[in-house]
């Protein structure tokens, strides 16, 4: 159903054109809850299909990936997709995906490019893949038409100092990160350990370099005890963690895949401050 | 059902709780079935303790114990209640689930009056206090025909433990009339607090009625305009296209007043007519339903339609009608179809009709609740036909779940023609997980103590109290039955019933 297209007016016209049954000549039904923007590298194209492909069902939404390009010349190159489900009454439900690959010195310009593609009234959330370029024109102009940011701080190297630079965008921006809502079956566990925790000396983490970091940061922002040392043993997921060399309970049921992790994320509006302070102290 | 932690004095001790999404779990508990070899067991309750289980909503240390006049063994009943999750249940099966849940599953096969089989159930009991862990917690859900509810009552009340918490849940219809109604409840406070029984009204249950608290009380643009000022009349319909399904011995003492207009369709009348409660807390939002059923009146019996159906046409195929059906006696008088004109006595609804219709074997299925507003009082346009419909909002509670507001639009071209248009919230397409069933919902409400979305004691007697008069009317004729034909609307009284006021059925 994708067909490329090289301005607004014609993402437009064909999303128009799309949103008809072309059996019965019926127009879809538009539920759209959000406007989801992906910013996707070249590298992270495969990946973010994957995560988006389960996403469509769960959260009726116009999905807009784009996918910078500097390396060819100034153009727009867009393909507009409606998947439709079913939605009772024997309707479908259309669910929209504009994929722009933004070529040349339009990947320095991409909130012009999303603005008119926002559905209004709604809320406008970006996924982030890999370290946002802070302070850098792109990341900057989308921060300032979404209201939140979605990360996944496991994507990022030299961790911890991108936490730094993400914590100046709190208060312009409301922050998630995929890494925070993995160690959130932990976080419980940890807490059940109180009140021995309360006098922690070292938390050794198995898991990846952000959950670890986190984790620590969370102990250290709600416990106010900033010495709290942490030791990493690293791992492509957590597996473990103890508290002064005694392992904590492993939490109960099974870890969430990525789709679920973003899904749940697309569900919150408000601000994490505890997040914010591990964030901060990581 | 997760909450963000509440600053309780535990949080201001513990730091790490602040933040954390903490699901309520329920305290440890056995459930005991009394009437597990009923269909409600087998198409509900196990397929919605299932889907509880696989969402790890059920406490750690939990049992069932099916309690059923019919032989059979633990290993029978467990068997036979896994083919009935596979059938019935909305998730995919899962063998580490199920074996989890079958684990803690007992069966006593007893009559419910026989002192022996209470004696063999309570040491049951006990045994899986010690081996599961249920710490002398009960559930008792009495599944069970209306004539045996007050004696299960006064056992259960006699043999109540010292130990845990007690709590019963007990099936529709509570009682047949005010008098039976109040005797029971009278029975149960004998034994129990209010705050122990939870009397089930699976419609409360319901996503889409729940919904429509939200919708009235989370938005502000619907409850200046839900008033008399506004509103010409509301229409409530509760319609089944199936029969009766083999439940004549029951039906035939009930009919539709009993089966469906005293609980389920009253109680929609209580949530669309009720005031803003005070806050979400169960007694609360009680409090505003019971006034409103207080204030409930039909204005005679000329507004009142009862119907029978004859034989008809469902989807194309013959059905018999109602007496016809097995177990149902072929001169029976028993209503299958009741419309009411009901008026709300109070300030808000004074003089606005609520036109309400229950009945089986009607066109489709459907249960709605349309609000109809009063017509733009002086249109400009030149309208010679009847393009320009008033406003309606209509709830869908089941099927097709969701919310519809119909309005005029121009129609594209020259002039001013003027089309109904319809502008449809659809809770499938919006919301694409699955819509949890109602006895889900119900069944972990109960075991969480919320007992918000149970009907009171005062709840259900003021319900009572409209029917009797209603049946009272109708001692006094005895109408031409059958009076409509399978598959149709119901009886030509019941247009009759709007069309003398100027008013119409609502459109299918």
């Amino acid at each position: 159903m994708a067909t490329a297209l090289g301005s607004i007016s014609e993402i437009d016209r064909e999303l128009a054109r799309l949103r008809v049954d072309p059996d019965t000549g019926e127009p879809y039904q538009r539920t759209s809850v959000m406007t989801h923007i992906a910013w996707v590298p070249n590298e992270w194209v495969e990946a973010a299909e994957d995560v988006l492909a389960g996403l469509a069902d769960r959260h009726p939404s116009r999905t807009i990936v784009l996918v910078p390009d500097c390396d060819r010349g100034d153009e727009l190159e867009a393909a507009v997709e409606v998947e439709s489900f079913p939605s009772g009454q024997g309707r479908q439900v259309a669910v929209e995906t504009i994929r722009l690959r933004l070529c040349g010195d339009r990947a320095a310009a991409p909130a012009s490019v999303v603005e008119p593609l926002l559905l209004p009234d709604l809320p406008v959330f970006l996924r982030w893949r890999g370290v946002p370029p802070f302070g850098e024109g792109p990341f900057e102009q989308l921060v300032d038409v979404v209201d939140r940011l979605i990360v996944d701080s496991n994507e990022w190297p030299g961790l911890p100092g991108p936490y730094a630079q993400l914590a100046e965008i709190f208060g312009r921006v409301v922050v998630s990160d995929i890494a925070w809502a993995r160690t959130s079956r932990w976080r419980p566990q940890l807490a059940s350990l109180w009140p021995g925790i309360a006098d922690v000396k070292t938390i050794e983490v198995e898991g990846t370099e952000a959950q670890a970091n986190l984790l620590a940061g969370w102990l250290r922002s709600r416990l106010g005890r900033h010495e709290i040392e942490l030791q990493h043993t690293p791992s492509d997921r957590l597996v473990g963690v103890k508290v002064d060399g005694e392992p904590a309970p492993f939490p109960p049921g099974d870890p969430p895949d990525p789709a679920d992790l973003l899904s749940d994320e697309l569900d919150r509006f408000t601000r994490d401050r505890v997040y914010e302070d591990a964030a901060r102290a990581a | 059902m997760t909450e963000t932690a509440e600053p309780t004095t535990t949080q201001q001790e513990n730091p790490l709780l602040e933040g954390l999404q903490i699901r309520r779990v329920p305290d440890p508990c056995a459930l005991v079935i009394f009437g597990a070899s009923g269909d409600l067991t087998r198409r509900k309750l196990f397929p919605a303790l299932y889907s509880l289980a696989l969402r790890r909503l059920l406490p750690e240390h939990f049992a069932v114990v099916g309690v059923a006049r019919s032989e059979e063994s633990d290993h029978g009943f467990r068997d036979r209640m896994k083919h009935a999750v596979q059938e019935f249940g909305r998730d995919d099966f899962n063998e580490g689930t199920w074996d989890w849940l079958a684990a803690g599953m007992r069966y006593v096969a007893t009559d419910f009056a026989n002192d022996e089989g209470q004696d063999r159930l309570a040491s049951v009991l006990t045994e899986l206090d010690e081996q599961r862990g249920t710490a002398g917690n009960r559930v008792y859900y009495l599944a069970v025909p209306p004539d045996a509810i007050a004696t299960l009552i006064r056992e259960l009340g006699e043999r109540r433990s010292t130990e845990g918490w007690t709590r019963i849940i007990v099936e529709k219809p509570f009682g047949r009339d005010l008098a039976s109604a109040k005797a029971l409840n009278e029975e149960i406070q004998k034994n129990f607090d209010e705050s122990e029984i939870f009397r089930i009204d699976h419609y409360l249950g319901k996503e889409t009625v729940q919904n429509l608290l939200a919708l009235r009380f989370a938005n502000g643009i619907f409850e200046p305009i839900w008033n008399r000022q506004f509103v010409d009349h509301v229409q409530i319909t509760v319609a089944e296209s199936i029969g009766i399904e083999g439940r004549a011995g029951f039906y035939e003492q009930a009919g539709a007043i009993r089966d469906v207009f005293q609980n389920h369709l009253l109680q929609l009348v209580a949530l669309t007519a009720m005031e803003p409660p005070a806050d979400y807390a169960a007694d609360s939002v009680r409090n505003e339903k019971v006034k409103v059923l207080r204030s409930l009146h039909t204005p005679g019996p000329n507004h009142v339609v009862r119907g029978q159906y004859g034989p008809g046409y469902i989807e194309g195929q013959e059905v018999p009608g109602y007496r016809e059906e097995p177990g149902v006696a072929p001169d029976s008088m028993t209503e299958t179809y009741v419309a009411a004109k009901l008026f709300v006595d109070n300030w808000r609804w004074a003089d606005t009709p609520f036109y309400v219709r229950a009945g089986k074997r009607l066109a489709r299925r459907e249960t709605t609740i349309a609000i109809e507003f009063k017509r733009a009082p002086h249109p400009p346009f030149d309208i010679q036909d009847d393009s320009l419909q008033p406003n309606v909002l209509v709830c869908h509670i089941q099927p097709d779940e969701g919310v519809s507001l119909e309005f005029a639009a121009k129609v594209p071209g020259q002039g001013m023609a003027l089309r109904t248009v319809h502008m449809d919230f659809l809770y499938g397409g919006t919301f694409r997980q699955g819509i949890p069933e109602a006895y889900e919902r119900l069944l972990l409400d109960c075991l969480l103590g919320d007992a918000r979305m149970f009907t009171r004691a005062d709840e259900v007697e003021e319900q009572w109290s409209l029917v009797d008069a209603i049946v009272a009317f109708w001692q006094r004729d005895r109408p031409s039955f059958p009076n409509y034909q399978a598959g149709t609307w119901g009886p030509a009284a019941a247009n009759e019933l709007l069309r003398r006021d100027g008013r119409s059925w609502r459109r299918h």
